[in-house]
């Protein structure tokens, strides 16, 4: 135990919880934190807005699996980070926000920078603190990562009152932890994996719905051999890209509404969804009560709340994934050689599903870019461990449908919550966690411009990530659907940038390279280009056709089954055998 | 819909009250009747809470409610009218 002031007790508090870097603004409520920050081992990376920062934190969390850390003031600095911790909340993903509070007495009273941020991230952290006692520092932030990294990984914000971080305080760090309130169920009860296993071996029709939650669980593996063991198809959500790799002959691609149409039909036409880690989110089930009618449900998931929430599990598995699944094989290893039903059928349906229907696009007549051809490049020539983080929009679609991923938390992006603006900021954090990978920001030309700002703080600290802007001088995804359900009529989605703002000229004026391309046979030579550039940011300025489309689509609020595969052109079904 | 009784078991600390309300609030629950008080311990509280909710919706209120971090136990009291629980039409999304 030893005598410090408050702020010096958060600092080893977070050295403690072994944070090596954290992103953040100072200002007055939170600035006695930053006198010990100044001479702490912890890197502090500076950023140019507090979104930037606590986007970075979750790009970290993300391709490190650790606990990303973001540091605000009070008032606007913490409602700044609103909607990151928002969008960590909806895609699970374990941050710490610390953010400055007014002094104690004068919380209630309107006073300069104040706003009540526990009361305003209630909604959309997994927990958080108000403290206004220095003694309680340690103990929250032992609280804070524990409950951030556990369980259903999540946000947590701690909120510190000016005069606590001021006062003179006993600094002792916790040894243990116990919450009554929370104590996360991580090994599955074995009646429920048997019942699982064999439910499996009971089914001819089954699948894989994997979610993020592999990746969090580090499950990949497990998953790998699980699949094989069964030979049953894959398909991958959005937020589980990575998890199973995409070459694999098992694998029908993502589902939901812009999935492939084998992955969208594989669980429309199951008999069993082997649920891991998903949950049922409406982009992926299309309108609930005409998904997978005939499917039996097996829901495996660490959080109770989920299970049951939008669709009845006939079989509910609570733990966490990495043991559920390495408990599975054995049993289902055991069922399988009682009663092994022949999947052939089931797979044979799948696979000419995916021959007659692979992902696909139209190179433009008028000689402009494809921005699905400049994706998949950059995929091709970034190889299979490079990391890519994508805004939000048909950008983010096309790189989740184009690159073939192959290694869990290699593919980062705003899945739940659909935040423009996540790339860059993201891309950082990323880039700062692993240092000596690849990392593309592959951003739409409207979410570039909402946080763009923090290309100035990666110039300035050594963190050369890439940048590829897939401008169609759009809103593109909102173009797309006035294109298909508003009549064509454009109201406000033109954004004119490819007069304003010089992109190469703005990413100049930021410290970075800046690059442009509009021709298909120059595109392989600008991406080896920004390859080879490793000290600096890199941006891309790819300008690309307007009018591409994301497809497939299933229309938000339709059924699966109306999945369409172009404009007006659904599937034809009566040449499959379903 | 019967009515059914929620017993809470919360921390007593600040902002709990406003963690259940609010939690019932975004998720378009309705509280119909709600009470707090003390229990034999000081640092804990007890509330009750009555809701119009069954089966599925009553399911998730609880499962939700459990995430809480400052909740610590929640049991149902049982009445003598009732009812075996049923899965409700679960919702689609128009959006």
């Amino acid at each position: 135990m030893s005598q410090m002031n408050g702020a010096s007790s958060l600092v080893a508090s977070l050295e403690a919880c072994g944070v090596d870097v954290m992103f953040g603004i100072p200002g007055g409520a939170i600035l006695p934190a930053y006198d010990p920050i100044f001479s702490s081992p912890i890197r502090h990376i500076l950023v140019r807005h507090e979104q930037g920062a606590g986007h970075a934190a979750t790009g970290y969390a993300q391709v490190t699996g650790r606990v990303g850390v973001c540091i605000a003031t009070s008032g606007p600095g913490a409602t700044n980070l609103v909607t990151p911790l928002a969008d960590a909340a909806m895609d699970s993903v374990p941050v710490v926000a610390i953010t400055g509070q007014v002094p104690s007495v004068a919380i209630g009273t309107d006073a300069f920078q104040e706003a009540d941020i526990r009361g305003i991230t209630m909604p959309f952290t997994k927990h958080n603190y108000l403290i206004t006692d220095p003694a309680q520092i340690p103990r929250a932030i032992a609280e804070a990562f524990h409950i951030a990294s556990t369980g259903r990984p999540g946000p947590v914000l701690v909120d510190i009152a000016k005069d606590a971080l001021q006062k003179m305080t006993d600094f002792e760090f916790p040894t243990s932890i116990s919450l009554k309130g929370y104590q996360p169920q991580a090994v599955p009860n074995t009646q429920s994996i048997i019942d699982a296993a064999d439910l499996i071996a009971q089914s001819s029709k089954p699948i894989f719905y994997v979610g993020g939650g592999v990746i969090k669980a580090e499950a990949s593996r497990e998953l790998l051999e699980l699949a094989q063991l069964l030979g049953a198809p894959v398909v991958t959500t959005l937020m589980a890209r990575g998890a199973f790799p995409d070459s694999h002959p098992l694998h029908l691609g993502m589902p939901g509404m812009h999935g492939t149409v084998a992955a969208v039909t594989g669980l429309q036409k199951a008999d069993l969804l082997i649920t891991l880690g998903a949950r049922f989110d409406d982009r992926v089930t299309g309108k609930l009560s005409t998904f997978a009618v005939n499917a039996k449900v097996i829901h495996a998931d660490i959080d109770p709340a989920e299970i049951g929430k939008n669709r009845f599990a006939d079989v509910a598995v609570l733990g966490d994934l990495k043991h559920t699944i390495a408990a599975l094989i054995p049993a289902l290893r055991s069922a399988l050689s009682k009663n092994r039903p022949d999947l052939t059928p089931w797979l044979h349906q799948m696979n000419s599903l995916q021959s007659a229907y692979p992902l696909g696009y139209d190179t433009p007549k008028d000689g402009a870019l494809s921005p699905q051809y400049v994706i998949e490049r950059l995929g091709k020539i970034s190889g299979p461990h490079a990391i890519f983080a994508a805004g939000v929009g048909q950008h983010q679609m096309w790189a989740s449908q184009f690159i073939s991923y192959e290694n869990p938390r290699t593919w980062l992006n705003s899945g739940g919550l659909g935040t423009m603006g996540y790339a860059v900021p993201a891309a950082m954090g990323a880039k700062v966690g692993a240092p000596d990978t690849t990392v593309w920001a592959i951003d739409g030309d409207g979410c570039f411009q909402m946080t763009n700002q923090e290309l100035v703080t990666c110039a300035l600290n050594n963190i050369p990530i890439k940048v590829a802007i897939i401008n169609n001088e759009s809103l593109g995804m909102v173009r797309q659907w006035q294109t298909l359900f508003y009549e064509g009529r454009y109201s406000n989605t033109n954004l004119e940038s490819k007069r304003v703002p010089n992109f190469p000229m703005l990413a100049e004026a930021m410290g970075c390279i800046g690059l442009s391309c509009e021709r298909a046979e120059d595109v392989d030579e600008i991406i080896e280009k920004a390859m080879n550039i490793n000290d600096q940011p890199v941006v891309v300025d790819f300008r690309v056709h307007r009018d591409a489309m994301v497809w497939p689509m299933v229309a938000a609020g339709t059924s699966n089954d109306d999945i369409m595969i172009a404009r007006e052109t659904a599937p034809d079904w009566d040449s499959q055998e379903l | 819909m019967a009515q059914h009784t929620l017993e809470v078991i919360v921390e007593n600390s600040p902002g709990v009250l406003a963690r259940v309300a609010g939690l019932f609030s975004r998720r378009a629950y309705n509280i119909e009747r709600l009470s707090v008080g003390p229990t034999a311990n000081p640092e804990t509280s007890k509330m009750q809470i009555v809701v119009n909710l069954d089966g599925h919706a009553l399911e998730q209120v609880i499962a939700q409610l459990d995430k809480l971090i400052n909740v610590i136990a929640i049991k149902e009291i049982l009445q003598e009218s009732a009812q075996p629980t049923v899965h409700d039409t679960q919702p689609d999304y128009q959006n």
